[in-house]
């Protein structure tokens, strides 16, 4: 039964039509060029913001049924980057996503749960050592593994992360697909908003390419990134060949 | 530099560095300043009463004596140091909660409007004399008119049900110079003994507060800063950007309207009975920052207990400085509190620089 669900979901004219629907376990990439509607997809999908027509579900209950807290333990929504100047330590941004399990009047969660998950998540990305490390001292790629703790301290099943590996050298962008790889064998279902082809169809299970707003393709990344919807969709002439070590997709560029 | 000199200014330094001290004994520091300046406030005056007779004459007073020193001290100078501390508390604790909410270290409670709109109302109502029908007119007029430009700048930033901070803040800055634009007409339209009742009121002043003051701006305050404690977390969530909040389950159009609304409020009210207090609302929570750090849930006391000790210190001096004439405390706490600023700034710049 799949999870995540889109409904013939429409968002002002930028998403038009949009059915999809993903199971648990799965690394989903949504390709396509800039301006296809990668971003509002995931804040559609997120329940950020709500669809002009159509409905998105999780779990077989409506989206805009559920408080934001609820959503909030349903799914965990990432938007781009982290703002520079986030004056906060690890453990202080990390914790931040237990304000769902937070009570109505202090906002702050009550007994040890909170603190439980927030170790968890911190020993899960490897950050146990950097908890009282200001937030804007870490490296990029430990910034972006903070922002991951984040998420997995929401328990939600769902993660919804846009554009995790932008910015990221190449190291750290492996590093980051491979855990999400593992997140995903773990039974997450975890969609992210990712610009580079190749390493979408090394890591990816799925990809869904969208351009001008509507799904032209979604499957198993050789199935969707074919010469020709590359070239639909970007404008540019790639040939396509199987990497000899690995067997994934690779592109030739012209 | 020599080597003692450098040693002890380390020491300093490590002191008031967030981390040295635990957070308990950096507020009851706090709170012992608060008490000093409390204790000065109401012992210092043309009148000086040693702080040993405090109790016993303020017990007098409660009972009905009208002994000069139970008189000065429980007609006068509770009230007027009540005022003082819940007037710094309130701009204070609102300054923090707007700092957080704009996501601007410029924010202060003006940035609202509520400042602009109840000087403008308080002007209005000295205008058309309404001080001869009712004492409580003019600081009526001051508390409707300053949450109605709230009302103002908030309808005009909310688009489809959502309020972009940006325009919160542009319609805020409008709507505040419009409302001083208006206040200057007046001026200029006023008979000269009005301009100088309104030019007194425009400054800020704690003269002539009574008990009745205190429970205004009690009520309110109290009220304030429990609201703005429930929404801490969420703000500090907030800081970092709407969507990262939303990802977690914040309501940004909640907070924001919880947190106007109370502001207004708050401010309202302390303008209401003090008229304008600058500077307060925006140095406090940046010196309150430097020294508990940028959680919200100990920023807000934290600038509560100091906007109480500034505005009361502030008072001391005003009444003191050139006695028997007595300044305005929007003035005190604006020239000191403006150069003070700048030098943390520096301070903190250069810190930044050398690393």
């Amino acid at each position: 039964m799949a999870l995540l669900r889109l409904d013939a979901v429409r968002w002002r004219d930028v998403l038009r039509d949009i059915s999809l629907a993903w199971p648990r376990g799965r690394l989903i990439g949504l390709v396509g060029p800039n301006g296809a509607g990668k971003s509002t997809l995931l804040r559609v999908a997120a329940g950020v913001w709500r669809p002009t027509a159509g409905v998105v579900t999780i779990a077989g209950m409506p989206l805009h049924r559920l408080s934001p807290r609820q959503r909030a333990r349903h799914l965990a929504y990432m938007p781009q980057q982290l703002p520079e100047e986030a004056p906060y330590t690890v453990r202080q941004y990390v914790a931040m996503g237990r304000y769902a399990y937070g009570t109505r009047w202090t906002g702050y969660e009550r007994g040890n749960m909170g603190r439980e998950a927030v170790d968890a998540a911190l020993r899960r990305m490897g950050l146990e050592g950097k908890g009282d490390v200001p937030i804007n001292r870490l490296s990029g790629g430990e910034r972006q593994r903070a922002v991951l703790a984040r998420c997995l301290t929401q328990g939600s099943p769902v993660l919804l992360l846009d554009e995790p590996i932008a910015s990221l050298d190449l190291h750290y962008q492996v590093d980051v697909l491979k855990q999400l790889r593992a997140l995903a064998a773990e039974g997450y279902l975890v969609v992210i908003a990712i610009h580079h082809l190749e390493l979408a169809a090394r890591y990816c299970d799925e990809v869904v390419l969208l351009h001008g707003g509507r799904v032209t393709g979604s499957g198993l990344p050789a199935a969707v990134l074919t010469e020709a919807a590359v070239r639909e969709a970007f404008g540019i002439h790639v040939r396509t060949y199987k990497d000899p070590f690995t067997g994934a997709l690779r592109l030739s560029l012209p | 530099m020599n080597p003692l000199n450098h040693k002890w200014s380390a020491a300093l330094r490590r002191l008031c560095s967030v981390q040295a001290v635990p957070v308990s004994v950096r507020f009851i520091l706090l709170l012992a300043l608060l008490l000093l300046a409390m204790a000065a406030e109401v012992s210092v005056g043309p009148m000086n009463i040693p702080l040993s007779r405090l109790l016993s004459a303020t017990w007098a007073y409660w009972h009905g004596s009208r002994t000069a020193d139970a008189v000065v001290l429980g007609a006068i100078r509770w009230p007027r140091l009540l005022v003082a501390a819940f007037a710094g508390a309130g701009l204070a604790s609102t300054g923090a909660v707007l700092q957080a909410l704009f996501r601007n270290p410029m924010a202060d409670p003006a940035i609202i409007g509520v400042s602009g709109g109840g000087s403008l109302g308080a002007v209005f109502m000295i205008q058309i004399g309404a001080q001869a029908v009712s004492p409580w007119l003019v600081p009526f007029g001051a508390f409707a008119a300053g949450l109605a430009a709230v009302l103002v700048v908030y309808r005009l930033a909310t688009v489809d049900g959502r309020t972009a901070i940006h325009s919160l803040l542009l319609s805020g800055v409008a709507v505040a110079s419009l409302c001083s634009a208006v206040v200057t007409l007046l001026l200029s339209l006023a008979p000269l003994e009005t301009m100088q009742q309104i030019m007194f009121w425009l400054m800020g002043g704690l003269d002539g507060s009574t008990w009745s003051h205190v429970l205004v701006v009690a009520v309110f305050v109290l009220f304030a800063l429990i609201v703005y404690e429930s929404q801490a977390h969420a703000l500090d969530i907030l800081s970092l950007g709407e969507e990262q909040a939303e990802g977690v389950g914040v309501n940004p159009q909640r907070v924001k309207q919880v947190t106007l609304v109370t502001a207004a409020l708050a401010v309202g009210s302390c303008v209401s009975v003090t008229g304008v207090i600058g500077f307060v609302g925006l140095i406090v929570p940046h010196l309150m920052r430097l020294w508990m750090g940028p959680s919200q849930r100990l920023l807000i006391p934290a600038s509560a207990l100091g906007g109480a000790a500034l505005v009361t210190a502030a008072d001391i001096v005003a009444r003191m400085a050139l006695a028997p004439v007595e300044l305005n405390i929007g003035v005190v706490t604006s020239c000191l509190g403006a150069p003070f600023f700048l030098y943390l700034l520096r301070r903190q710049y250069h810190r930044e620089v050398q690393g």
